[in-house]
C-alpha cells in the first residue's frame, strides 16, 4: 500500500470492524447499551439465537463458490436463442423473424444457437456451457411485473412471497455476514436479494462510491466516520444489564420489522463499511481482459475485478435490458444477443485469466419466454418457457433437459419441462452448498448441473 | 378512524408535515406563515391553489407537427442527406427531453402551486409513460398538461382522456391495434395498473377488453387522436360478467363498477401521501367515499389532508424523499436554483427517477426502494455539489437502457456547482455563534424535528471544536455533515 492513499483501508488487513467481526466481539454475553441502535440490538439476538445451530454458519472465505446471476430483462425470445431449427412448426409460426436454418449454429440435430451467440458455441465446445431447455414452471403469467416476482422470490405462481430465493439464502447461510455478500451491479437491489436480514450492496462506478467531501484537514470526515461506524466500546456497555439473552425482551423474535430509520441506518453503515473495500479492490486490481464498451461489458468487467480482488461475495447480480420485443424484434433482439455473447466471452476469458473460472458459475434467465407465433408487428408478445444459460468452469456443459414440444402449447405458448427451483436447488444444494430444502420450502428434483 | 384533525392541534410540526407531502417542503419562513394561516385555510390554498399557468409558459418547441410532410420530405432526401437530417432530429428530440425535464422541474420549485405538481407528480407515476419509447417530447408535455388540469378532477374522466391520450397510445401500443389483430398492451395494463390491481380480472377480460380498444388510430399530420371505426372490432365481448358490443369506453365504466378500483387507487393515493400499508379499514372508508362521490379526486384529497390519521406518528417523516422530492425540496431549503439541466436530469437519473422516463409501466416502486448503499451515497455526494463544497462526477448517460450502449469512466466528467447557497440566507446572523441554537435551527431547517441528543451533541462538538466563530466553510461542511445523514432522507 502506497503512501499517498494511506485513506483507503486494505481489504483483508481491514482496521475497521466489519459487522461479523463487530458482532462477534461485542455480542457475548453483553446487553446493549441505549445508544446503540435498535436495529443492531435485533441483531444480536438473531446472531444469537442463530448461534446455537452453528451448522448452519457457512463460511464466506474467499476461495468459496461465487454465482454471478445475469437477469434478461424483459422476456428474453428462448426461440430464437436456442433454435429448434429442425421443426418446420418453427418457421410455420415464425415466417418473417425465424432465424434462416443456414444461419443457425447448430448444437446436434435438432437445435442450434442464436448467430450472434459464437462465442457461446465456443465455450459449449469447450465444456463450459450448459444450455438448460424448457424452464418455466405450473400456471405461467404473462404479467413482467409478476413473473419477474416470481422468478425473484421462487414462490408459486398464486402465492406471494415477500422474500427473494437468495435473500432466504443470505438469511439461511450468511446470517451476521459482511453485508458485500451480495453486491448487485447498479443502484438497485434486486427483489432476490430481500430477506428478513437485508443484506447486500449496490455500486456501479467504485470510485464514486465513497463519502466525498470538501474539507481537507479531515475532521469531517472523521465525524462522518463515527456516525456511520458504531463499533462499541465494551467500557460503555453495563455489564449489570447483562444476564441470559433468553430473558431479554425480543431474543426470540427473529421476525425483524425495521422502521424506516432503522432501514437508512443500516443502509449507511453498509455503504460506509463497503466503499472502503470496493474503492480499495477497484484500485489494486484494473480489468484483466479488455470488455466490450456495453452496460452489460462494463457491469461484468466489475464483477471480474471485484471477484480478482477477493471481495467476500458469494453472489453477484447484472442485469442486461431490453428483451421486450413486441414490434419488428429481429435487429434488436440480434444485437441484444451480440452484446451477451461478447460480455460473457470476455467475463470468461477474465475469470480464467485470474485462475478463478472455476469457482464462479453464471446464470441466466428471464421472466419468460415469447410467444410461438410472431405477431402482426414481426414482433412477439409475451410467452412462458424458454431456455437458460449457466457457465464456467465447473459446471457440467452440455444440453439438459428437453426442448418444449411446438406442437403441444400451453394457450400458443411452450410449455416449460423444468421448474425453475430445480435450478435454484441444484445451485443451492450443490454449488452454494446450502441447503435448498430450506431456503425453496420444499425439495425440488436435482439436476446433474453440477 | 378519519377522524378530523382539531384546529387547536394545527402547530409548526403538522404544517410543515402538510407542506412537504402536499408539496415540496419550505424554508422556516415558509413553514411560519403556512401555520399562521390556520389549518383550514391551508388545507384550502393546497387543495385551491392560484392558477400559474401564466407563470410557466409551454416550452416553444410544444407543437405538433405534421409527421406526414416530414416523413415525406425525409424520403425525397439522399441517403447521406437523410442520414444526416435524422441525426439531426434525434438530436433536437433529446435537447427537448431535457428541457422538458427542466420545465417541470422549475415548475414545482418555484410555483405558487407546487401542490398541483406534486398531484401531478402522483398522476405521473401512476398512468406512467416513457420517453423513451414515446420519442416524443410534445406528446409527453402534452400528456403532462393533462394529467395536471385534471390533477383534482374526476378520475373517471381522466381514465378516459388517458386511453386517448397520443402518448399512451404510443406507450401501450394502442395505436397499433385492430380488428382482428388487437394488441393486449394497454388493455391488460389499465386493469392491472391503472385501475384495478391485479387478481381483479382474468386473462379471458384482458383479451376481451383488447378487442374493444381497437381503433384508436394517430392522425400523423397533427399528432392528435382519431377513431377509425373500420379498425373497431364492434362485434359482442363478454367482459368481467358483462356482454355488449362494448367500446373501450365502455370497458372503463364496466370498470370504474369495480369496488376493487376505488379501493385500488385510494390505497395508493394514501400510500404517496401517508404511508406505507395502510389499514384495509382506512382504505375502505376512503374508497367507499371516492366511489360515491363518482370518483371525484379533490374531495378524497381533503378528506386525506383533514384527517388526524394524516398527522400521526406513522405519517409524520416516516417517507422517504423520492428523487424528485430531495432535488427540489433541497432547492427550496438551501434557497438555491435547481442545478442546471443537465446535471438535474443526471443527478435524478443516478437516484432512479427521471420525470417523463419512468422504468417501465408500472412506475417507480418508491419507498424503501429508493435507497441502496450506492444511492444513499449519492445523495450525501449530491448535497455536497448542493453547497458547493465538493464537485459532483456526472457520467454521459448511456444511450437508453434498451439499447445497453455503455458510457465507459472516460466520459465521466467532474462539474462544480457555481451557484452555492447565501449562507446569510440560510443562517441567520442571530444563531451563528451559539452552537446550541445553530445546531437546533439548522435541525428545522432541514428535518422539521429535533435529532437524537447523541447526534446534536455530535455536531455541536463539531462547531466548538472549530472555534468560536464558525467560518463558511465549517458551517458548509456542518450543513453537509447534517445532510449525509438518514435523517435527511426522509420527510
Amino acid at each position: 500500500m502506497s503512501d499517498d492513499d494511506d485513506h483507503i483501508i486494505e481489504p483483508h488487513t481491514s482496521t475497521l470492524h466489519t459487522r461479523r467481526e463487530f458482532l462477534r466481539t461485542s455480542m457475548l454475553g453483553a446487553a446493549v447499551s441505549f445508544s446503540v441502535p435498535v436495529f443492531l440490538q435485533k441483531t444480536f439476538f438473531t446472531l444469537d439465537a442463530m448461534a446455537a445451530d452453528s451448522a448452519i454458519q457457512t463460511a464466506t472465505g474467499k476461495d468459496s463458490p461465487i454465482l454471478v446471476v445475469l437477469q434478461l430483462a424483459g422476456g428474453n425470445d428462448g426461440m430464437n436463442t436456442v433454435i429448434p431449427y429442425a421443426d418446420d412448426n418453427y418457421y410455420k409460426a415464425r415466417p418473417v423473424i425465424g432465424i434462416p436454418r443456414q444461419q443457425v449454429i447448430t448444437l446436434n440435430d435438432r437445435v442450434g444457437l442464436n448467430p450472434g451467440l459464437v462465442g457461446l458455441k465456443g465455450l459449449f465446445d469447450q465444456g463450459n456451457l450448459a444450455i438448460l431447455q424448457g424452464v418455466g414452471y405450473p400456471n405461467p403469467n404473462r404479467s413482467h411485473f409478476r413473473s419477474t416476482e416470481i422468478w425473484q422470490t421462487a414462490s408459486d405462481a398464486n402465492i406471494v412471497e415477500s422474500y427473494g430465493w437468495l435473500g432466504r439464502y443470505f438469511d439461511s447461510c450468511c446470517k451476521g455476514a459482511d453485508p458485500t455478500v451480495g453486491v448487485a451491479i447498479g443502484n438497485q437491489i434486486p427483489q432476490s436479494f430481500a430477506s428478513l436480514d437485508p443484506t447486500g450492496v449496490s455500486f456501479s462506478r467504485p470510485e464514486q462510491y465513497r463519502w466525498i467531501n470538501g474539507d481537507h484537514s479531515g475532521s469531517s470526515e472523521s465525524v462522518y466516520r463515527e456516525m456511520n461506524e458504531p463499533i462499541m466500546d465494551p467500557a460503555t456497555l453495563d455489564e449489570n444489564d447483562g444476564g441470559s439473552v433468553d430473558s431479554l425482551p425480543g431474543a426470540t423474535a427473529v421476525n425483524r420489522h425495521e422502521s424506516t430509520l432503522e432501514f437508512l441506518q443500516r443502509t449507511a453503515l453498509d455503504a460506509q463499511m463497503s466503499s472502503d473495500k470496493v474503492l480499495a479492490i477497484a484500485k489494486k486490481y484494473p480489468a484483466s481482459v479488455s470488455y466490450p464498451h456495453t452496460a452489460l461489458g462494463d457491469s461484468l468487467s466489475l464483477v471480474g475485478r471485484m471477484i480478482a480482488g477477493g471481495l467476500a461475495t458469494r453472489v453477484f447480480y447484472v442485469s442486461q435490458g431490453g428483451y421486450d420485443t413486441h414490434i419488428n424484434q429481429v435487429a434488436t433482439h440480434a444485437r441484444l444477443m451480440g452484446e451477451l455473447n461478447d460480455a460473457l466471452v470476455a467475463f470468461s476469458q477474465d475469470l480464467t485469466a485470474q485462475g478463478n473460472f472455476g469457482r464462479v458459475m453464471l446464470m441466466t434467465f428471464s421472466e419468460f419466454g415469447r410467444r410461438v407465433n410472431q405477431n402482426a408487428s414481426n414482433g412477439t408478445d409475451h410467452g412462458a418457457a424458454a431456455p437458460m444459460f449457466a457457465m464456467g468452469g465447473g459446471i457440467k456443459a452440455g444440453l439438459h433437459g428437453q426442448y418444449p414440444s411446438l406442437e403441444a402449447l400451453n394457450e400458443g405458448d411452450l410449455a416449460y419441462n423444468v421448474d425453475f427451483r430445480s435450478v435454484y436447488a441444484t445451485i443451492l444444494d450443490r454449488w452454494l452448498r446450502a441447503p435448498s430444502k430450506e431456503v425453496l420450502g420444499r425439495q425440488f428434483p436435482l439436476m446433474n448441473l453440477v | 378512524m378519519l377522524a378530523p384533525l382539531h384546529a387547536r392541534q394545527w402547530d409548526l410540526q403538522k404544517a410543515a408535515h402538510l407542506l412537504n407531502r402536499a408539496g415540496f417542503g419550505g424554508t422556516p419562513d415558509e413553514i411560519k406563515a403556512f401555520c399562521d394561516m390556520g389549518f383550514d385555510q391551508a388545507v384550502n390554498l393546497v387543495l385551491g391553489g392560484p392558477d400559474d399557468s401564466a407563470q410557466f409558459p409551454k416550452p416553444e418547441w410544444a407543437v405538433p407537427q405534421n409527421l406526414l410532410e416530414m416523413r415525406q420530405q425525409m424520403m425525397m432526401l439522399a441517403p447521406d442527406a437523410k442520414k444526416q437530417a435524422q441525426q439531426q432530429v434525434q438530436k433536437q428530440y433529446r435537447q427537448e427531453d431535457i428541457d422538458l425535464v427542466n420545465w417541470w422541474l422549475q415548475r414545482m420549485r418555484y410555483s405558487p402551486n407546487p401542490f398541483r405538481e406534486k398531484m401531478t407528480l402522483f398522476w405521473h407515476g401512476h398512468f406512467a409513460t416513457s420517453v423513451e419509447k414515446v420519442h416524443d417530447s410534445y406528446l409527453m408535455w402534452q400528456q403532462n398538461e393533462l394529467l395536471r388540469q385534471r390533477a383534482f378532477g374526476n378520475f373517471g374522466l381522466m381514465v378516459k382522456a388517458v386511453s386517448r391520450d397520443p402518448a399512451m397510445m404510443i406507450w401501450l401500443d394502442t395505436r397499433e391495434s385492430k380488428i382482428g389483430h388487437p394488441n393486449e398492451n394497454f388493455a391488460r395494463e389499465v386493469m392491472e395498473l391503472f385501475t384495478l390491481g391485479i387478481g381483479n380480472y382474468t386473462e379471458n377480460d384482458v383479451q376481451q377488453a383488447a378487442r374493444a380498444f381497437t381503433g384508436y388510430r394517430l392522425d400523423p399530420r397533427d399528432e392528435t387522436f382519431r377513431y377509425a371505426p373500420f379498425q373497431h372490432d364492434n362485434t359482442d365481448k363478454t367482459f368481467l360478467g358483462q356482454t355488449g358490443p362494448f367500446s373501450g369506453d365502455d370497458i372503463l365504466d364496466i370498470i370504474l363498477q369495480q369496488p376493487a378500483c376505488a379501493a385500488f387507487i385510494t390505497r395508493k393515493i394514501w400510500t404517496f401521501y401517508a404511508y406505507d400499508e395502510p389499514d384495509p379499514g382506512l382504505v375502505n372508508a376512503l374508497a367507499a367515499n371516492f366511489r360515491e362521490s363518482g370518483y371525484e379526486i379533490r374531495p378524497l384529497m381533503d378528506t386525506i389532508f383533514r384527517s388526524a390519521e394524516f398527522y400521526s406518528p406513522d405519517s409524520v417523516r416516516t417517507q422517504i424523499k423520492s428523487p424528485v422530492q430531495f432535488v427540489v425540496q433541497t432547492s427550496k431549503l438551501l434557497e438555491t436554483p435547481l442545478a442546471r439541466p443537465q446535471i438535474a436530469l443526471n443527478s435524478l437519473r443516478e437516484m432512479g427517477q427521471v420525470p417523463f422516463a419512468p422504468p417501465n409501466v408500472k412506475g417507480w416502486d418508491g419507498g424503501r426502494a429508493w435507497i441502496t448503499t450506492s444511492t444513499l451515497l449519492y445523495r450525501y455526494n449530491l448535497a455536497n455539489f448542493a453547497l458547493g463544497t465538493g464537485p459532483l462526477q456526472v457520467v454521459r448517460p448511456r444511450q437508453l437502457a434498451d439499447t445497453g450502449k455503455g458510457a465507459g469512466p472516460a466520459n465521466a466528467f467532474q462539474v462544480q456547482n457555481y451557484q452555492p447557497p447565501d449562507l446569510n440566507k440560510v443562517i441567520p446572523a442571530q444563531v451563528r455563534s451559539d452552537p446550541n441554537r445553530l445546531i437546533a435551527y439548522l435541525c428545522f431547517r432541514l428535518y422539521q424535528d429535533p435529532l437524537t441528543p447523541h447526534d446534536t451533541e455530535t455536531f455541536i462538538k463539531y462547531v466548538t471544536d472549530h472555534g468560536p466563530n464558525p467560518s463558511d466553510t465549517t458551517l458548509r461542511e456542518l450543513l453537509h455533515l447534517m445532510m449525509s445523514t438518514p435523517e435527511y432522507q426522509l420527510t
